[in-house]
Parts: structure tokens; C-alpha cells; sequence
């Protein structure tokens, strides 16, 4: 377990950029995605603002390489974006990939095109070119064809724990590695808008019909949003071996369960409590070295007050900076934990704390206050992001600067 | 996984047979004449409340229940960690949710399916009922998700935790078994389980269940069996996976003369049988195979069955009788199952099982 674990390589398409760059620059500027679903087919569709990546699917198609290939879903080809935004940032060659794992995280696979011949399919009388996407609704079917699409070969898995996905999609590949089962893991999610989940969520009333409003008094619900991160992770020896430029370390983590309620956490924030301390014990740094906190986050009613809480039983009267950024890209679900990971190394490397857009006035329930500005050449080392799930799933991660 | 090694303390597993309650060693095998094995399900009152059960839909239950079962059967307390593996999750609650939204077209919809739908929910119940706030993971690839799932639980006890929960579940209805017929994946003619392997043709029986066990490093009483590895091989080309049983073998110190009886995944489909005919003949010729999957149906987490069945031969050291008549020379004692198993010839896994 002596291996320490580093992030060389990331890649990310979301509603505010078509990479890391773009989404950078969206963040510097402050711009958020958020506005009505131009690819869904919803009655919420001038309601309910999303977080839409703006090409179509025959757009992305292109993008990733792959235009006119029956069965890639839209799932599939925001992954392979950001997947080979990944590997080219790492400065791996195809000669790498035999030897590397894949995790990937995903809450609904291949639903978004699914949904849309899913009568079709159970129609005996229908024939057409849908039945090339009869098998493209589990969540493993996006992961096959990134994998097959791109050669990595050496071990692969696909996680789906709600909203913490993708956090515990990193996670499982950082103990394959420290186990010595793998040098090199390439870990994420992708998650494409579907109809399936905007009525899932506006079902469960979690949704808000305005921009949403992290950690504020007023705030209504989450906005869902789409996107595909993945970072490449490497073991120490396997860095030095190849040369490779690291670009944070990821130093703890921690997966612990509230065992509170199917849907909503714990008021007292046990789950995030415990998942945010344990990661920080497990990084050996102290409270008082983290600079900023990327908190889940959704301007839910209860994930705001819980996590408010949490942070206040972890830090005391020193709460750390903190912000969420899902008003910029909505609620990615599966997606999320990778991309707000890359935004933590992000803050890392450009020094900087990105605002917590739709703020105004504190909650009742928890005396925080997130960030709203935009910070430059502030000196972040250590950034916790938090990710919280249906089913009491939550994950923590904690991202360092490399020294 | 070669260090590895870890004891199953208890298990349980909810399938088409008698697995559940009841004598499975002695019992006839339950057989179907279409291709569609349905699971047995237990009485579930005896695990789940009235009130809750009224809410949970039917893979809830059956994984909710396997997974205390199991527990129970262990005589251990509570797991530290839970991790499961399942293909397609609550099948009927993602079906249902769609249909609904149909039906209602976007209004005033029911949570409930959509939030049982989600792949994680029986872990997120299960922890909410032993109240085990410590890790816990839900992977979802095909034939790889079980196999997944025990890997990550020997990684925990590797790092120190006392126990695991690690199990599987799936479930399958019309609707899907209508959707799978129009890709290939069961016989065109109604075959039945008891007949799947004699009528050499494609497709196979489509089956459902859930499997639970309670891992740990020690050797508990009531421990049924070891496992001292496991090697995952994702699309192999015929000669890497030639290459691979030796190799995983050797890694564990054995011989292929030292396998007492292997476990074979063949579900009677022509187009995917040859793998486990062509990598058997050429290292474990002489050693007794028995099949597995015309207990349980083919399903993405059937290996999870094939685990919980060798586990069963190895603690009662004997075949069940529905399997005498595949292998006749089976050693005395039985020290040492090897298990291969793939998914639609994609997700290929060799599990080893030891004599606790």
C-alpha cells in the first residue's frame, strides 16, 4: 500500500466548455450553461433549465471521431471526448493503453437514446436501425465501447452509486493501484440529459424552476446537467518510469454510508461528515491545510443544510473557502465527482477558488457562507470534493498540490 | 489476486432451485419447458417488515432478503462493507418509470420506481437495515459486475476491514426477456433448462436470482468455503486466453492436476460453448466438469450462483444429486474448484474456491 497515486492526464466536456480549457475559461469568466433543453423531448423543456452540452448527437459524433457508427449514444460519445482529451493530456500513446484499467461511472447508461425507441423495442410490429441499440442501456455498454474504441484493456468495471459515482469510480481505481493490481487507471463518468431523469428528479420535487442557488437561504432544488470527465491516474513508480508530468496527487478519499434514508441525508451531515474526515485523516493533512472545499453542493433543501453542517462539525469556527460549481454545469450526476475533481486540480494548478454563482443570502440551517467571488493567485494546496448520493452513498476526495 | 485470500462465513443465494430453504442436496431439479428460469422467492416476511414490504418492488426483496439471509447464515454480526454487482438493477422499476411517464405523459409521476430504479437502492436498503455506515459500492458491468464486486471486498479486507457483505442480484422480466429475443440471446424454440444442452443451437435460457456472502480473513464455524482467487479477462483472443488459466494457476502455486472439479458457465449456446470446450480440453482433459447454468439461467451475475454452488460442494463435500449425472468421477475429499465462467464470450472469469 506503499504507492502514492498521482493524476497525470484529464480530459472533460460539460454545458460550459468542450475540454478542460473551455471550461476553464467559462469558470474565469463566470458564465454559466444553464437555460431550456434544445435535444430532449419534455413538456418541462421551457421550465426546467438544464445544463445541455450544446452539440447535437451527430455533432459529438464527430467530435469524438466516431460519425455514422450505429449504437454509440450520446452517453458514449461524451465519453469518448473526454476520454481522448485524457489520454492525449497524459501523453499516452496506444502502446500504454493494453496495460491500463478502466472505471467508468454511469447512473442511467444509454437511456437518452434508448428512451427515445424504447416502444419501438417492445413493439413486435417495429422494425428498424433501433434495434442496434437494444443493448445500450446498461451502464456497461458505454464503457465496452470507450474501452474498445480506445484499446485499454488490462481491467474494467463500471460503478453506479447515484450522484457519487464517478467519486467512487476514482476511488476504486486509487486501490487497484496502491494493491499493485494496476499502474495506471483511467477513472470517470459520463452522463448524458434524459427524460428519464428530469422526470425522476422533478418527480422527487428536487427540481428548480430558476437558476439554482447552492447554500443559499432561498434556494429550490438542482438543475440537472450532462457531461463526461475522466482523470488518468498513475502509481508513483509507474510516473517515474514513463516520465510523465503529474499534475496534483490524489491523496485520500473516503466512501462511507449514512444508513439514514433512501433518498435524503442524515440532518446532521453524518455521512458527509464522515466521508470528509476520514479522506482528510487517510491525506494526512490537517483542517487547517485545506484552502477550499468543492462541496456537492445541488441547492437541494437537504444536501445544503446537511452538508452546511458537516462542514461546520469538521472545521469549527475555521470553515475553509468553499463553493459549488454546479451552477455552471449543473448536476451531473454520474459525471459529477470527475468533473468537480478536475475543477480541485484545477484550483490547484491556476491558484484560484471558483465563485459560487446565485448566492445571496445565507441558510438558516447552517452559519456558512460560500465563496462568491472569483479568487486569482490564491494559494491553494489542498482541495476536499465532495460528492453525496441517493442510497447514503457518500464520497469524499481529497486533491493536493504535487511535491 | 494471488495473496488474497478470504473465507465465504456465510451465504445465501435466491434462484430458480431450492437454494433458499429446503434440502438443495437432495432435491430434484425444478425445471421449466419455456426459456425463462424464474427465481423461487422466499417468504419474505420472515426478513422484511409488512409495511416496507408493501413498497419495495421485486428485486428489492429478493436482494434485500438474500443479502440478510446470508448475514444470518454467517453468525457474524453486522457487515463493516457492502459491495454488489448487478447487470440491470430493479429491471421492473426502470420499465415501470418509463411507461409511466408515458402513460401520464410527465405528470404528477410516482417517485418510487424511479428511485428503486436506481442501481444502487438495494445497497442503500440493505445498509439502512444493518446499519452499516462504512463502505459501500454498487458495480454495474455485465458479466464483470460481481466479479468486480468480490474483487473490491478482498481489496477491503486487504486493508483491514473485518468483514464484507459482497453479493449480486438480478432480475428478469417479460418485457426485457421480449427485448433480449429480438438480439439473439435465447433459444428460438421453447427448450427448458433440463434440455439447453442437447438441442445445439444458438442462444440460451434466460435466468435471475441474488447472491449474497459474508467474506472475512478468519476462519469462522460456520465458514463454507475459501476464495483464493479470481482473474477477470475482458474480450480475450482465443490464444490470451489459452495463455491465461496456466498462468493464473501457477500464480497460485498449482498444477492443473490439482483442480478436483471445475465449474463450467456453458449455457448451451453454440456460438459461445467452444470456450469452454477448447481452453478444458487442453489443460483439465481429465478432470470432472460439472455446468451450472441450467440451475440458474444465464444472467449477467450468474457467476456469483456458480461461486455460492462450489462453495456448497466444497463444505458438504458431494455434488447435489441434479449434478451426478454430470461427472461421475468427482475425487474424494473435493479440495479445490476452479470456476470458469463468461458472459456472452465478453467478460471472462476463472474464480478458485478452496476447502475452508
Amino acid at each position: 500500500m506503499a504507492e502514492r497515486v498521482f493524476i497525470t492526464g484529464m480530459g472533460l466536456i460539460t454545458a460550459i466548455g468542450d475540454n478542460v480549457m473551455e471550461n476553464l475559461r467559462s469558470l474565469r469568466l463566470q458564465q454559466s450553461a444553464l437555460g431550456p433543453t434544445r435535444h430532449i423531448d419534455t413538456i418541462h423543456k421551457d421550465i426546467l433549465p438544464v445544463a445541455e452540452v450544446r452539440h447535437s448527437t451527430e455533432q459529438l459524433a464527430v467530435m469524438a471521431g466516431a460519425p455514422g457508427v450505429q449504437g454509440y449514444t450520446r452517453t458514449t460519445l461524451l465519453g469518448l471526448i473526454a476520454m481522448k482529451e485524457a489520454l492525449q493530456s497524459a501523453g499516452l500513446t496506444e502502446a500504454d493503453l493494453p496495460a491500463a484499467g478502466f472505471v467508468n461511472a454511469s447512473t442511467v447508461g444509454g437511456m437518452c437514446d434508448t428512451e427515445k425507441v424504447y416502444f419501438d423495442i417492445i413493439n413486435p410490429d417495429k422494425q428498424g436501425e433501433f434495434l442496434d441499440y437494444i443493448d445500450t442501456l446498461d451502464c456497461a455498454d458505454c464503457t465496452q465501447r470507450i474501452a474498445d474504441e480506445t484499446g485499454i484493456g488490462a481491467h474494467i468495471a463500471t460503478i453506479s452509486t447515484a450522484c457519487s459515482s464517478s467519486a467512487n469510480a476514482l476511488m476504486y481505481g486509487a486501490r487497484l493501484i496502491k494493491h499493485g493490481q494496476l499502474d495506471l487507471a483511467i477513472c470517470g463518468g459520463t452522463e448524458a440529459l434524459t427524460r428519464f431523469t428530469i422526470n425522476g428528479f422533478n418527480s422527487l420535487k428536487n427540481i428548480d424552476k430558476q437558476h439554482c442557488k447552492p447554500f443559499d437561504r432561498d434556494r429550490n432544488g438542482l438543475n440537472l446537467g450532462e457531461g463526461a470527465a475522466y482523470l488518468v491516474l498513475e502509481s508513483e513508480s509507474q510516473v517515474k518510469r514513463r516520465g510523465a508530468r503529474v499534475l496534483a496527487e490524489l491523496s485520500g478519499y473516503c466512501n462511507a454510508n449514512e444508513a439514514f434514508h433512501p433518498t435524503a441525508p442524515s440532518p446532521e451531515g453524518d455521512g458527509a461528515y464522515n466521508a470528509m474526515k476520514q479522506a482528510l485523516a487517510m491525506s494526512g493533512r490537517t483542517i487547517g491545510e485545506v484552502q477550499y472545499v468543492n462541496v456537492h453542493g445541488t441547492a437541494t433543501l437537504n444536501n445544503d443544510a446537511s452538508e452546511g453542517k458537516a462542514l461546520l462539525r469538521l472545521f469549527g469556527d475555521k470553515v475553509p473557502m468553499f463553493s459549488s460549481t454546479k451552477p455552471f454545469t449543473g448536476h451531473t450526476l454520474a459525471a459529477a465527482g470527475a468533473i468537480e475533481a478536475i475543477f480541485s486540480v484545477l484550483a490547484i494548478r491556476e491558484q484560484m477558488v471558483f465563485p459560487n454563482l446565485n448566492f445571496s443570502e445565507k441558510m438558516e440551517e447552517a452559519d456558512v457562507t460560500p465563496e462568491t467571488r472569483l479568487l486569482e493567485q490564491f494559494p491553494v494546496q489542498n482541495v476536499i470534493s465532495n460528492s453525496f448520493g441517493f442510497g447514503g452513498n457518500n464520497a469524499s476526495l481529497v486533491i493536493s498540490r504535487y511535491e | 489476486m494471488n495473496k488474497h485470500r478470504c473465507y465465504i462465513q456465510g451465504s445465501a443465494a435466491i434462484s430458480a432451485q431450492h437454494t433458499f430453504d429446503g434440502d438443495f442436496f437432495s432435491a430434484p431439479m425444478v425445471t421449466t419447458s419455456t426459456n425463462n428460469l424464474v427465481a423461487a422467492e422466499p417468504d419474505y416476511k420472515a426478513f422484511i417488515p409488512p409495511n416496507s414490504l408493501r413498497r419495495m418492488s421485486r428485486m428489492l426483496k429478493m436482494g434485500l432478503t438474500a443479502a440478510l439471509k446470508a448475514v444470518q447464515n454467517s453468525g457474524q454480526p453486522a457487515p463493516q462493507v457492502i459491495v454488489t454487482g448487478t447487470g440491470k438493477g430493479s429491471l421492473s422499476d426502470t420499465e415501470k418509470f418509463i411507461r409511466d411517464i408515458e402513460q401520464y405523459q410527465e405528470r404528477a409521476l410516482n417517485p418510487t420506481p424511479f428511485i428503486q430504479s436506481t442501481y444502487n437502492s438495494v445497497n442503500g436498503l440493505i445498509a439502512l437495515q444493518q446499519q452499516s455506515t462504512g463502505y459501500n459500492n454498487t458495480f454495474v458491468h455485465r458479466g464483470f459486475s460481481f466479479e468486480n464486486a468480490l474483487l473490491d471486498s478482498m481489496l477491503q479486507l486487504h486493508e483491514g476491514v473485518g468483514n464484507t457483505l459482497t453479493g449480486a442480484f438480478e432480475e428478469m422480466t417479460d418485457e426485457h426477456f421480449y427485448i433480449k429475443s429480438r438480439i439473439g440471446f435465447w433459444k428460438d424454440t421453447p427448450t427448458g433448462n433440463a434440455a439447453m444442452f442437447d438441442h445445439n443451437t444458438s442462444g440460451s435460457i434466460s435466468g435471475e436470482g441474488a447472491t449474497f456472502f459474508m467474506l472475512g480473513t478468519e476462519r469462522t464455524p460456520n465458514a463454507e468455503a475459501c476464495v483464493t482467487g479470481m482473474k477477470m479477462l475482458y474480450k480475450p483472443s482465443a490464444e490470451a486466453l489459452n495463455k491465461a488459466l496456466p498462468v493464473f494457476l501457477e500464480q497460485h502455486g498449482l498444477k492443473p492436476t490439482d483442480i478436483d472439479l471445475v465449474i463450467t458457465g456453458r449455457n448451451g449456446d453454440i456460438n459461445t460453448d467452444h470456450y469452454y470446450r477448447v481452453l478444458l480440453s487442453a489443460h483439465c482433459p481429465a478432470t470432472p466438469e460439472v455446468p451450472f447454468k441450467q440451475l440458474c439461467g444465464e444472467h449477467d451475475t450468474a457467476g456469483a450462483f456458480a461461486v455460492w454452488l462450489g462453495a456448497q460442494i466444497l463444505k458438504h463435500q458431494q455434488l447435489p444429486d441434479m449434478l451426478q449425472s454430470y461427472a461421475t468421477n468427482v475425487p474424494d475429499p473435493i479440495r479445490r474448484i476452479l470456476i470458469y465462467n463468461h458472459f456472452i464470450g465478453e467478460q471472462h472469469t476463472f474464480f478458485l474456491l478452496e476447502q475452508a
